[in-house]
């Protein structure tokens, strides 16, 4: 919950005139999305080997007369699990190949639009440079060097991976249910105070959305420090009733936060 | 001083939730029209907000949701023309030829390579007999020495349509190949030219000295002249990828690399299906003796033509007629 890291982005510049600044996916979110889409082309060939297995010990003549049709689908196959499947998964599922969904990483030119068949296949196409000389070495070592973490491919292509983060909006406003509590608890004119700067109630929600899982001690101890942090205007009476609980604490910092409701 | 942020965040969420479940619906499948209207107007509030947001919350999650769901929104709202048949149809009758005569320096020098290296294998075996014993692959030799054709077997020990597609994904594998190492300094595609050209020169002036040029030329006649065609296209893509990247020109080093791959990639994608084509008349012709010599060589030399035909033909006249009859507007407008 810190205010972002310092990690690369792709700044992108719309015709609204706001500027997006688009989070760049590093080694370790490519390489999983990697593994999971060679896994799942691995169980592909694993089961249709099963299937065919199956079939020979069921139809055997049947079968030897239509073994040239396999062998082409099979040579055709191997083809298009090699070359094909990157980028017609990325055309056609916006950016995405199963991996990279699963991962939440999205494949997007370097303005921020989605990538375009041409794009696509030169990234894709590069695939063989970046295997060299095995298991992508070629294409992490330039991943680690550049600065926005692209592979050769993406380097020609002019393409860059982003991430999508899932963020809970909730902690923002799922006050109105315990907005009732503050009435009966004694928080003292806390909404009188001076209103909380962002990086503060950033701070506080983050506490209040983590509190109810942490150990006692540690909920009253940075409760505490919280309540020192935003309440300086309270007496040293007030003070003592806020952290007598951690329900009180709590309370008081959530009204806090909210201060202008 | 703004509005404290989960009040701000309280008020705006419906906008921003009705937007995302537009977002999710626009890629599943197509918007109404009423639908597309609302996630305009939907991005355009998001967009404002996010603008209040880096104002007055920057750093905090509520900002950092505004801009995921903004970048969402802006992908889905300015997207590309999509690439649909009508532009296929356009990019084989004008574009990949067009590209090809305007880059036909790099095709000259790729062609250039593998004629020396064609030379230089030729020139080795000839000269030196031992040669062979380095540049000819000893399976090949093997058959060589016994007088044969190591084509002969090919169809004996697999169907045409397997040998064909194996053939083809073969081919298809080295050609891109040959463009993709073109990153590494061009050296990828010069030494694939070469070392193509010292294959082909080596076993071809083996096959001269044990007097078996016929059955040689027999073989590669029908499918040489394109195939070769195609791997030097290819190399020559490779070349302007690796002259991008040595001499930039005015451009920055990474922007003149995008620009040369998305022409260069052009004439690999446009030659891909004509290498799938000649893979089937390497798998179905060239092998055996269904068909006599000189039917195979008039094939090869009429295909080569056509192919080469086509290159510097195609869309040259009709170029702006072509144009006129992809309008791009209704390519551009419709959102997927």
């Amino acid at each position: 919950m810190t205010p972002s890291a310092p990690a690369p982005h792709v700044d992108v510049a719309t015709p609204e005139r706001v500027a997006l600044s688009l989070p760049v996916a590093g080694i370790g979110y490519r390489c999983l999305a990697w593994l999971v889409d060679a896994s799942l082309l691995f169980f592909f060939w694993v089961a249709l080997y099963f299937v065919i297995t199956l079939l020979v010990s069921d139809v055997l003549g049947a079968f030897q007369a239509l073994s040239g049709l396999t062998q082409t689908l099979l040579a055709v196959g191997l083809f298009a699990t090699q070359w094909l499947y990157w980028t017609l998964a990325e055309v056609f599922f916006h950016g995405q190949t199963p991996g990279k969904r699963v991962m939440r990483i999205r494949v997007v030119r370097e303005d921020g639009s989605p990538v375009g068949f041409f794009e696509s296949a030169v990234r894709n196409l590069c695939r063989a440079v970046d295997f060299l000389p095995v298991l992508y070495a070629t294409g992490c070592i330039t991943m680690l060097l550049d600065s926005k973490h692209r592979r050769l491919g993406d380097l020609l292509a002019g393409t860059v991976l982003v991430r999508e983060e899932a963020i809970d909006l909730d902690k923002y406003t799922q006050g109105p249910a315990t907005d009732a509590a503050p009435a009966s608890t004694p928080a003292p004119d806390a909404s009188m105070q001076r209103p909380l700067d962002a990086a503060d109630v950033e701070l506080v929600l983050a506490f209040l959305a983590r509190a109810p899982g942490l150990e006692p001690e540690v909920r009253r101890r940075l409760g505490t420090r919280l309540v020192d942090r935003v309440g300086a205007s309270l007496t040293d009476e007030e003070r003592a009733r806020v952290l007598q609980s951690a329900e009180g604490t709590e309370a008081f910092l959530r009204t806090r936060a909210k201060a202008a409701h | 001083m703004a509005t404290p942020l989960p009040t701000f965040v309280t008020r705006r969420r419906p906008d921003w939730d009705a937007l995302q479940a537009l977002l999710t619906r626009q890629r599943a499948g197509r918007l109404g029209l009423t639908e597309l209207r609302t996630l305009d107007t939907l991005y355009r509030r998001a967009a404002a907000d996010l603008a209040q947001a880096q104002t007055f919350y920057p750093g905090t999650d509520a900002h950092r949701f505004l801009n995921q769901l903004c970048a969402q929104a802006y992908g889905a709202i300015y997207q590309p023309p999509r690439e649909r048949w009508a532009s296929t149809r356009d990019f084989f009758r004008r574009d990949f030829p067009a590209t090809l005569r305007r880059e036909a320096r790099f095709v000259g020098v790729s062609a250039g390579l593998l004629v020396l290296g064609l030379l230089l294998g030729a020139l080795v075996v000839t000269l030196e007999p031992r040669g062979a014993e380095l540049l000819v692959p000893e399976g090949v030799r093997r058959y060589v020495a016994q007088g044969r054709m190591w084509t002969d077997d090919l169809l004996s020990v697999a169907p045409p349509n397997a040998v064909a597609s194996g053939i083809a994904t073969n081919n298809l594998t080295v050609t891109l190949f040959a463009f993709a190492s073109g990153i590494l300094l061009g050296v990828g595609p010069i030494f694939t030219l070469v070392n193509n050209g010292v294959l082909i020169g080596a076993v071809g002036a083996l096959c001269f000295r044990e007097g078996m040029a016929a059955g040689f030329l027999d073989f590669i006649a029908a499918h040489g002249p394109v195939e070769l065609s195609i791997i030097v296209i290819a190399g020559g893509a490779g070349l302007m990828v690796g002259q991008a990247l040595i001499d930039p020109g005015e451009l920055p080093r990474a922007q003149a690399l995008q620009a040369r791959g998305r022409e260069a990639v052009k004439l690999v994608v446009g030659c891909a299906p004509f290498l799938a084509a000649i893979g089937a008349v390497e798998g179905f012709i060239s092998p055996g003796h269904l068909f006599p010599t000189w039917a195979k060589v008039g094939l090869g030399l009429s295909l080569g033509a056509l192919f080469w035909l086509y290159l510097l033909r195609a869309g040259r006249t009709v170029a702006g007629v072509a144009r006129a009859d992809v309008p791009e507007a209704s390519a551009s407008n419709r959102l997927r």
